[in-house]
Order: C-alpha cells, then structure tokens, then sequence
C-alpha cells in the first residue's frame, strides 16, 4: 500500500522581531541611563530621609582618606588640593548657575573638620542648596543604633 | 539563445541584526553603575556681612562628641531621646533655632544621623519643621559669643 506523502515540518523559529524587542531595550536604557560624574570609592552614610538629587548637580567627593575630587556635573569629577580650590571651584559655577545645586559626597568616616572646611567654602560662594548623600536607612540600622 | 540567470534574492538579511542589537544591550548592562542619587537636602543660610547673633541662651545646642555621644543642652542624651527633649521647648518657640555643633573629630556619619533625625520632626508629632543651624567653624570663631 502506497502511503500519502508526509508534509514536512517548518523547522525555523521567527525571529524577524527579536530585533525590533532588542532595539527597544536598547532606547529604555539609553534615556534612563544618568553618567556617574564621580567613581569615588565612599562609604555613605545612611539616612532615612533621602530626597532626589537634580540632575547635573555639581559633585564634591570626600574620601576616608582626605582626597577631595570636584565636578560641575557635566564631566568626570578631578582631584583638587585643598578646601580652597573648592571655593574658586564654587564660585566659577555659580556665577554661570546662582541657583546650582551641589552635591556633597563623603565617607561615614571622614573627620567632620574636613566636611566643615568644604561646607564652609560653599557657604562662601554662596551656594543654596547641598544635598548629603546618602545611602538608604533600613530598619536593621535603627535597632543597631 | 538562452541564457540561465540564477534568481536574485531580494531580502535584506537581517539575522545578525539581533546579536548586534543584543551585543550593545550587554554593554550598556555591564558599563551601568547604579550610582546612588538620593541625600539628605540642607539649604545652606544666605551668608552677608552681618550674620544674627544667635545667643546660647534662645537656641538649644546639641553638641557632638567624637564617640558620637551627644550633649543637648549640656545633658548627656541619646538620639532617640532628643525630639521628646525639644518638643515642649518648641511649642513654646516654634521658631527656636537648634544649633549641631559636632566635634572636629568625630565622624562626619554622627552629624548625618542628628540632622536626619531633627529633620524627622514633622513626621512625629511637631508642628513646624525645626530650624536647624550647623555653623562652620569660621562661623563659630567669627560671629558666636
């Protein structure tokens, strides 16, 4: 007996859409994406109020050991000597932006006399606003003290 | 005479065109740092000439030492106790300044965490946001007492 001929099977998976899925993942991180303009190593120290920090704020990074890094917020943040480096560095911003935000970003453990100096300097270029950075504060932490 | 043409194949090929858009998503993902965008705000007072003089006596002053300990008013208090200690003053005074004034020393996370906590107040039962002055060193030395 003659047996009718079998169809063979499609054997490919569509795949003419997995472009248009990967470019679309492509945009989603391309517009949330935000440039960290300081890689500073810190350990921050951990709030429970935490506020959004506007975009394009300008840095000041303190590490543990003292160095201080400053950036405008537009490009990558460089070292700078002193606490009145950060005052020129102050005012050459808010004279192009009086109402800029700054960005204070120190170590937990860094002496308070060293944060005092930088804050002082702002106080002086007549800065705003400074926003502390901040890591969030669980409920762990709370009980800890 | 005949001529044999092979067919032309007339799709664009497109079947690389979702390793490259993969390729790109994978270094977007790994060159990501999730960089922490969150602080604590603190609007810094507009400095002029002649700052107020705050006399010991109108505002209460929580003092920070370098274990973190703190004196209010002199008194050797924990943090959690510090809002129970100024409410009724506040009530009094809604518009009574408090004063953090932390030990050179001590680190920088001390301060964070009083501010953090007077900043809570609104959330605990106070009526008004408190005022809260850290004066630099400069500050302390120029205009205090």
């Amino acid at each position: 007996m003659k047996l009718p001929e079998s169809r063979t099977a499609e054997g490919t998976i569509p795949t003419a859409s997995m472009a248009d899925i990967a470019f679309l993942l492509i945009i989603f991180f391309m517009l949330t994406i935000t440039f960290e303009v300081d890689k500073t190593q810190v350990v921050l120290p951990k709030t429970s109020i935490r506020v959004e920090i506007p975009k394009k704020a300008a840095y000041v990074s303190l590490d543990e050991s003292g160095r201080i890094k400053v950036s405008s917020g537009e490009e990558l943040s460089a070292s700078v000597a002193g606490s009145e480096d950060v005052f020129s560095f102050a005012v050459g911003v808010i004279a192009t932006d009086p109402n800029k935000e700054f960005v204070l970003k120190a170590d937990e453990n860094v002496p308070y006399r060293d944060v005092d100096q930088i804050v002082d300097a702002l106080k002086r270029a007549k800065v705003r606003v400074i926003y502390l950075l901040s890591n969030e504060r669980t409920v762990d932490d709370m009980a800890g003290g | 005479m005949k001529i044999d043409r092979e067919p032309v194949d007339d799709e664009i090929p497109t079947s690389s065109m979702a390793d490259i858009a993969f390729l790109l998503i994978i270094y977007f993902m790994v060159t990501t740092t999730f960089a922490a965008t969150r602080g604590l705000d603190f609007a810094l007072p507009e400095e002029d000439d002649s700052p107020p003089v705050i006399e010991k006596e109108d505002s209460v002053l929580i003092e920070i030492q370098p274990s973190g300990e703190l004196l209010v008013d002199q008194t050797p208090m924990s943090l959690s106790e510090v809002l129970n200690y100024l409410k009724p003053k506040l009530e009094v005074n809604p518009k009574k300044p408090v004063i953090i004034r932390p030990d050179p020393a001590s680190p920088y996370k001390y301060m964070v965490i009083v501010l953090d906590e007077l900043r809570q107040a609104q959330d605990k039962g106070f009526e008004e946001e408190i005022r809260i002055s850290i004066p630099t060193q400069r500050e302390i030395e120029s205009f205090w007492y």
